[in-house]
């Protein structure tokens, strides 16, 4: 990263719209470990993570002329990658049977610490969360999408999109009490 | 540890993912660059492939037309050529040969004459001098005769002139039937194009007229007799490779 600080992010952006080999590699260089972060957080794992991290990358290189300066660069950089995400979460839409209504957990009503708690464990009980859980969460939560919004673009209604984040929620609150140990006694999970 | 708002519950994600990052795989970026250079390379021979064949198909085609537009007309100008230029060539070697012929024939005349009557004048005079009769008596009979057959091939010489004479009518009159030959051929050419002008009633129509206003030439590149409502295919002319019923000459 270090290595790349000679040149602005715009000088990259005009680099990779010029086709050149070198600024596109640098550009990935500047950015990858951001946007792998991202795809992280829609996949079920690392592998699934950077498959989705290549194709985005593409498509910033094909797609590049048609960024027109409107927003930050790398905030246009995520857009593709959140978006190209989402394309490959509704490819492989195989069954979305997301998770059996009884197997939704109650919502703890216990609080607990996040003090301990890292990015990376966080990312762990995220990609636990079944695929439609982890999408409406991530949209809404970290990219801050409607539920208008994640509905038209999940093909979902609102209300499901709103009833999804709930259960994530729940699920998620559930995790990191599972991780952090913390013994309950009102909590029966 | 109070129960958590489900706002902060989402802040403490947020918070914690803005500025994640996670190293990606040392080889990702030379997955990439084998994915982006391939289809540049897929693609961009596909475009030139294609614009070179095109560009052939078009060089081949204008070399072929022009080949057929310098070599094709030039034939056509010469067999014009041999067949106007050939009655004028005939009639101009037979007046040459009636202005050189004729002459010889005169000069001999003038030549052999004076000799014969030279020698019958100095062979009279011999005969007077040697008093010889029956030799006189020959010569004077020889010499009438000698002139006789001067007078008959000055006589033969007069028809020879007259064949002549009928020769170069008939050598000045010949071009006249020649040129009326050369312009049959036209007249059909130019009766085919009212033909195919006339109307367009099936596509054999179409191919020709369009055929008309591109190919100039006599034989066209392709031609459609349209008599009846089908059209079919009467002459084609690529060059050497013809069919066509009016190739008669």
């Amino acid at each position: 990263m270090k290595l790349t600080r000679s040149y602005t992010i715009n000088d990259l952006m005009e680099g990779c719209k010029a086709g050149d080999r070198k600024m596109q590699e640098m550009l990935y260089k500047q950015t990858a470990s951001k946007m792998l972060a991202v795809c992280m957080r829609y996949a079920k794992d690392r592998m699934e993570a950077e498959d989705v991290l290549q194709m985005g990358y593409i498509k910033i290189f094909q797609k590049i002329k048609e960024y027109r300066g409107d927003g930050s660069f790398e905030g246009w950089i995520r857009r593709v990658m959140v978006n190209t995400a989402i394309e490959s979460y509704r490819k492989n839409l195989r069954s979305l049977n997301v998770v059996e209504i009884d197997e939704a957990y109650e919502q703890p009503s216990t609080g607990f610490d996040f003090g301990t708690l890292g990015m990376q464990d966080l990312m762990k009980v995220i990609q636990k969360l079944a695929d439609g859980y982890r999408m409406v969460f991530n949209m809404y939560v970290i990219e801050g999408y409607s539920h208008k919004e994640i509905g038209e673009t999940l093909g979902i209604s609102e209300g499901a999109s709103k009833s999804q984040l709930s259960r994530a929620r729940a699920i998620l609150k559930e995790e990191i009490i599972k991780m952090e140990g913390f013994g309950y006694a009102t909590y029966t999970g | 540890m109070q129960p958590i708002q489900d706002k902060d519950f989402d802040k403490l994600f947020k918070d914690a993912f803005a500025d994640a990052e996670v190293t990606p795989s040392r080889d990702l970026w030379s997955n990439i660059e084998s994915e982006i250079e391939p289809k540049k390379k897929r693609i961009v021979p596909i475009y030139w492939l294609s614009a070179a064949a095109v560009l052939l198909i078009a060089a081949v085609g204008i070399l072929i037309y022009q080949q057929q537009n310098t070599a094709h007309p030039d034939k056509n100008l010469a067999n014009n050529r041999t067949e106007t230029v050939k009655p004028v060539v005939k009639a101009n070697s037979i007046k040459d040969s009636t202005m050189v012929a004729p002459q010889p024939v005169e000069k001999q005349l003038e030549n052999t004459l004076p000799v014969v009557t030279k020698k019958l004048s100095s062979s009279i005079v011999k005969t007077n001098k040697t008093e010889v009769k029956p030799e006189e008596k020959q010569r004077l009979a020889t010499a009438p005769e000698v002139q006789k057959q001067e007078t008959l091939t000055a006589k033969v010489d007069g028809t020879q002139q007259e064949i002549i004479k009928k020769k170069i009518e008939e050598a000045i009159q010949e071009p006249k039937k020649v040129i009326a030959m050369v312009e049959t051929p036209t007249a059909d050419v130019i009766n085919e194009n009212d033909q195919s002008n006339k109307g367009i009633r099936n596509v054999g129509d179409v191919v020709n007229l369009i055929v008309n206003k591109v190919d100039k030439r006599k034989d066209k590149f392709i031609q459609f007799r349209t008599d009846d409502d089908d059209s079919s295919l009467s002459s084609i002319n690529i060059g050497p490779f013809k069919i066509g019923k009016r190739n008669k000459k």
